[in-house]
């Protein structure tokens, strides 16, 4: 036989392997539309042992890989029966995240935690897990139709309403000149923000002058609110949808000499870069804590696999405000969990 | 065995009598390293990795990149790259679901729509680039903020989700069938898709004129010029494919996810020429085949499955990979040199 | 006809006057050679490309390395420029037993090799591609430009080499290209200079400027290693001259005491026939006119010359052979025809077979039945990376092919024809056909040319870096194919090339054709006379620009 004709077989062994290998399996196809999974997740109780898979959507931002180390510290914390927490990145990419999945319905995981890049094209595979009998809890973004354990997030709107009652409240009381940061055009979190925002300086006789997407990040929203600042020299509050925006901002006033422009953000990382530590170096007004759920996410992953009780379907975290007064305080708290 | 045939279009015909063992290794290097990357991961999953379910699911999470990069392929034979296809992917995404979902098209109306998109864009990045002389890198580094801002223009700057008739939304129920599985519910769609295009594209390059021409280009265009090659209409042909592929990766993108996101299918270009390196095709053209790409395109994603399987961190999966693709890169080097002439 | 041709050059150019035979007795035997290989030998695989073989240079020498390509020449020459490194034998500079690492290595011994391939950055002055890499420094610490161009200036002006250091090396034609890197290697204070091919790409009048420098070298006592496949060359400018045959040397010359068909018979191992085997047939009809042809173009491209005024008749079953320097216009003629020449208005007329015909792409050229086989194969004529079947079958895949579909074979069976008919040798049609001698490549591009069945021919250089076997048997085909009707329109550099195949020879200048002679009874002296007429007119014009 000649190298020729090896090389032959191995091609056309390689090219055939896949498709002869799919005969005879007899996966169901899905057709359920019930809040039900078809296989009942088994509860093992504190002697099991057990897989997490996580999938998070971009572990590029800050936020969600604070996220990711929540889930780990609380998972040797609270439910020492884990042995493997494999954390996988998403990379921003739905169907990246859909792979990553998949995979995970692959290796059987005990359960999924996942954070999805974005709801509609991460339906379809939450539900496959779920459906597979994988419980599923999703954070901070939730994905369509209720084919999952559990959801826990913040309120956007909520926030971003607290965010304008503050602006409101304390930093214009007689009215005034807005001028916004909004995150990436499309991403549910800006619309929702900025709606609650809206709703929470309604009535008061401010002005929101302009809005520029800052696209969630420090260097676009810096251009943006320099380009702003050239355009309105009289904002007075600068709110930006997240805190490395806001950041970004103030770079901006600082290069335009605007010394009495005031800065709100959301987000309030309890870390070194994050926003808590800016409110308390005074270059933001105002932070308001969108909480990751890591926490939150392992207390009813124990529910529901050691505890063997249900989980609520919904779960809102509560938002908080840090302002110059208690940013030490709320830094120090978030870190000891 | 049909595939005896499809091996010979790697190169139209060089050596046989004196091929050596190194020299043919060298020549399907893609397809020795996805034996070896197979064997690799058989070992070291033995329970999940072989499983028919998992290795179906990997040809259908290669399927996107794979069919990018048989119409990749095709513009590097002829010495180009084609920047614009993760945009194009995106474009054609978008473009499939405002069609269902809010235009009201019927399913082949819509498909057959996009696909020309596709193919049209193609052909004006072929025009400019052979016609007008402005560089492939060039034209389609263009391409590809076009094809991203129509994308934005087209969905609104938003996802747009495609939700079926069956539960309560505007889009026949048959278009899920793209993102569905048959046989019984075992082999996904778009598994299929990819390996009817690519089966195609191999005989395409193995039995036509066409073909000879992407070659004579890529190997000299100056020489294929004075031999009576129509250069201009093969080149705009040829990336008139490779939009058209983009497209149709486009659909199948939207039909799994059941939505079309203007933002998709970024650095999916990368991913495409990465597959088609792998598979040992020059990127100054004339060498190279679609038996090799499809095989560096299997290879990447049963590399992305093991290492996820062995839970592998997702930032050493990049560095992995990354150092696969230099790897194979690399292993052109040591060709023999009679192979490189 | 060595005698009559260098008896010619001495008359045109003065530099010549330290030639061949004066430096020959003083130089030749003296001391220790400044290089000697000893029991060189070297195998690729199983094929060996140098067996035993010894190789001496001494001072002041210029030495040929002949043989037909594949002999080793190249591996040997390798061997001495550090290229390669696992080699058996010992090779002494100046008496010291050395062996290099590295081509770097063999450069700091003061040995340099000029490639054909020009390793010049065309964008940089003169100057700067002399002293790349070793710029000198003013105070500041920055490249110091002025002493570049003195120390570069001074360099050419010691050689005879007459270029302005300033000018970009993109400017220059190729000639005064090889010049430069022949400065270049003289600026690293080469002591050895290894020529492969030098004039190949030069035209007559670039040929002499070359040799004059050659000379100058020899005076300084540099050494010399020539390599070339033109016989007229060695016998002007060498003083020893040694042959290679299948990897082993097989015969030592001295030049003033060898004939060509010596050496021609050393290098292939049997007696040649004639070279040139074409007598005249009966002229038949008239194939091609071209009168007054003109092109006008909105922008002139520097270095172009493109037709200004150029008639000519070619009859089937004839070769007309296309004079001239280079830069005559030759090679932009044949485009025109081909019509893949320069954008611009044609005037004046083209008649093909009494029918008019205007230029306006290849395909137009083909279906009108012409032909080109381009002046330099690696470049224009072929894929080298492909194999013999895809480059030769290229023309004509749409006769092979069913609407678009290829069978299995039908390509591989029609090259297999191609390569029967013209004697191509190679291993197999699969064989990239970069692997095959210069002479086999270019017979596959003529074969491709030829299965199209055209009936106008057009040639540019087509035997250049040609061994002497492979130059005699593409002659023949060539005669062949006249014989048969096909009208052969030939460009080429040399001379003794147009006398011998063509039947009548139209020598261009400047892009216009001034004289038409035929080859019964024309020298090549004379022939060199009429196509450097203006040569004194055209150098002045160059300085110029």
């Amino acid at each position: 036989m000649s190298v020729r004709k090896i090389g032959t077989m191995a091609a056309a062994t390689a090219c055939t392997l896949a498709l002869i290998a799919g005969c005879g399996t007899t996966t169901s196809a899905d057709k359920g539309s019930s809040g039900a999974p078809q296989q009942q997740p088994k509860c093992g109780g504190p002697n099991g042992k057990y897989k997490i898979g996580v999938s998070q959507a971009n572990v590029a931002e800050p936020y969600r890989e604070r996220m990711d180390e929540d889930i780990k510290k609380y998972a040797k914390k609270l439910l020492p029966q884990v042995t493997d927490v494999d954390v996988q990145d998403g990379q921003q990419n739905n169907a990246k995240q859909r792979d990553d999945v998949n995979n995970f319905i692959t290796k059987k995981v005990d359960l999924l935690i996942i954070s999805p890049n974005e709801a509609a094209p991460l339906t379809q595979a939450v539900k496959d897990a779920y459906n597979k009998g994988i419980p599923v809890i999703v954070l901070d973004r939730k994905v369509n139709g209720d084919q999952y354990t559990s959801f826990i997030g913040g309120d956007n709107k909520d926030i971003g309403k607290q965010a304008g009652q503050f602006v409101a409240s304390k930093l214009l009381t007689s009215g005034g000149k807005v001028g916004e940061i909004r995150g990436l055009d499309g991403s549910t979190p800006a619309k929702e923000r900025s709606d609650g925002f809206k709703e929470g300086i309604q009535g008061k006789k401010i002005d929101v002058v302009e809005s520029q997407s800052g696209e969630w990040v420090r260097d676009k929203a810096q251009q943006k609110a320099e380009a702003m600042f050239k355009a309105h020299p009289d904002i007075q509050v600068m709110f930006a949808q997240g805190d490395p925006m806001a950041e970004g901002a103030y770079l901006a006033a600082q290069s335009a000499g605007l010394k009495n422009v005031k800065f709100v953000g959301i987000d309030g990382l309890p870390i070194p870069s994050g926003g808590i530590k800016a409110v308390e170096a005074g270059r933001l007004a105002a932070t308001f804590v969108y909480p990751t759920g890591g926490k939150e996410a392992i207390e009813a992953a124990k529910k529901f696999l050691v505890d063997c009780k249900p989980v609520p379907k919904n779960q809102t975290l509560p938002t908080q405000q840090v302002t110059k007064e208690n940013a030490a305080q709320v830094y120090t708290k978030l870190n000891q969990g | 065995m049909n595939a005896a045939k499809g091996l010979e279009e790697q190169l139209p015909g060089t050596r046989s009598n004196g091929a050596t063992v190194i020299a043919t290794i060298f020549k399907f290097q893609s397809l020795f390293g996805l034996v070896a990357v197979f064997i690799l991961a058989t070992i070291l999953d033995p329970e999940t990795f072989p499983r028919p379910d998992n290795l179906l699911d990997v040809v259908r999470a290669s399927a996107e990149n794979g069919i990018l990069a048989v119409g990749m392929t095709m513009v590097i034979l002829i010495g180009g790259i084609d920047l614009s296809v993760g945009s194009v992917l995106g474009m054609a995404s978008v473009g499939i679901s405002v069609l269902l979902a809010q235009s009201g098209f019927g399913m082949w109306p819509a498909i057959i729509c996009v696909l020309g998109v596709g193919l049209v864009f193609g052909i004006l990045q072929g025009i400019a680039n052979a016609r007008f002389k402005i560089q492939a890198f060039i034209v389609t580094l263009a391409g590809m903020q076009v094809a991203r801002g129509i994308a934005r223009i087209w969905s609104g700057g938003q996802g747009v989700s495609i939700t079926y008739q069956s539960q309560g939304g505007p889009v026949s129920d048959a278009f899920a069938f793209i993102g569905g599985k048959t046989f019984g519910g075992t082999v996904p769609i778009p598994a299929i898709v990819f390996i009817v295009i690519a089966v195609l594209a191999a005989l395409f390059l193995r039995f036509t004129t066409f073909s000879r021409h992407v070659y004579a280009i890529g190997g000299n265009e100056k020489a294929a010029r004075l031999s009576g090659v129509p250069v201009l209409w093969t080149k705009i042909l040829v990336f008139g494919i490779c939009g058209l592929l983009a497209a149709l990766a486009g659909i199948v993108h939207a039909g799994q996810l059941n939505n079309g996101d203007p933002n998709d299918g970024q650095t999916y270009e990368l991913d495409a020429i990465a597959a088609v390196v792998i598979g040992g095709a020059s990127l100054t053209g004339g060498r190279g085949g679609v038996l090799g790409t499809v095989a560096g395109a299997l290879l990447v994603g049963v590399l992305r499955n093991i290492l996820a399987l062995r839970g592998v961190n997702s930032d050493l999966q990049l560095i992995i990979i990354g150092l696969v693709i230099v790897l194979t890169a690399g292993l052109q080097l040591l060709r023999p040199a009679s192979m490189r002439a | 006809m060595l005698d009559t041709l260098s008896g010619a050059a001495l008359a045109l150019q003065k530099s010549i006057t330290r030639s061949v035979g004066e430096l020959m007795g003083n130089e030749t035997d003296g001391g220790v050679p400044l290089v000697a290989m000893a029991g060189i030998s070297k195998s690729y695989g199983g094929a060996q490309a140098c067996v035993e073989v010894d190789f001496a240079i001494r001072a002041g020498q210029v030495h040929a390395l002949l043989g037909e390509n594949g002999a080793g020449k190249s591996t040997l020459m390798k061997v001495l420029s550090g290229d390669i490194t696992d080699y058996t034998g010992t090779i002494h500079i100046g008496g010291e037993p050395r062996r290099f690492a590295r081509p770097a290595d063999a450069q700091h011994a003061g040995i340099a090799m000029i490639h054909q391939e020009l390793d010049l950055v065309p964008a940089l002055s003169v100057a700067e591609n002399v002293y790349l890499g070793r710029e000198p420094r003013t105070r500041l610490g920055t490249a110091d430009f002025g002493a570049m161009v003195d120390g570069t200036a001074a360099l050419l002006e010691r050689t005879g080499i007459p270029i302005d250091p300033r000018r970009a090396v993109e400017q220059l034609r190729t000639g005064e290209q090889q010049l430069v890197i022949i400065a270049k290697a003289l600026a690293l204070d080469a002591r050895v200079l290894i020529m492969d091919e030098p004039t190949s790409a030069l035209s007559s009048h670039e040929v002499e400027q070359l040799f004059g420098v050659v000379s100058e070298l020899r005076a300084a006592g540099v050494g010399i290693v020539y390599i070339s496949h033109r016989m007229d060359e060695i016998g002007r400018i060498a003083d020893v001259a040694t042959v290679l045959r299948n990897g082993s040397v097989v015969k030592e010359f001295d030049v003033g005491s060898m004939t060509s068909e010596q050496a021609s018979e050393a290098m292939v191992g049997r007696k040649v026939e004639a070279l040139f085997t074409h007598e005249s047939v009966a002229r038949e009809a008239e194939l091609l006119e071209v009168g007054e042809l003109r092109l006008s173009r909105k922008r002139p491209v520097p270095g172009r010359r493109d037709p200004r005024g150029i008639s000519l008749r070619v009859h089937a079953g004839e070769i007309v052979g296309l004079a001239g320097l280079l830069g005559a216009g030759r090679t932009e003629l044949l485009q025109t025809l081909y019509g893949v020449g320069a954008k611009g208005r044609l005037h004046g007329r083209i008649l093909l077979n009494g029918k008019e015909y205007r230029p306006s792409g290849v395909r137009n050229a083909m279906a009108s039945g012409i032909a080109y086989v381009p002046e330099d194969r690696r470049i224009e004529g072929l894929s080298l990376d492909h194999s013999v079947t895809a480059n030769s079958v290229l023309s004509t895949l749409s006769t092979i092919a069913w609407n678009g579909f290829l069978r299995g074979g039908s390509e591989r069976d029609a090259a297999a024809r191609m390569v029967e008919r013209l004697g191509v040798k190679t291993a197999s049609v699969r064989t990239a056909v970069g692997a095959l001698s210069g002479g086999n490549q270019q017979k596959v591009v003529l074969g491709r040319n030829l299965v199209t069945e055209p009936k106008l021919l057009l040639l540019d250089e087509p035997t250049r870096g040609v061994d002497i076997g492979a130059k005699a048997e593409i002659y023949t085909l060539l005669t062949e194919a006249a014989k048969q009707g096909l009208g052969v329109l030939l460009a080429s550099s040399e001379l003794a090339e147009l006398i011998g195949v063509c039947d009548r020879v139209v020598v261009l200048r400047d892009g216009v054709s001034v004289r038409e002679m035929s080859t019964a009874r024309l020298g090549e002296a004379e022939l060199l006379a009429v196509s450097m007429g203006a040569a004194s007119l055209d150098e002045s014009r160059g300085e110029d620009g």
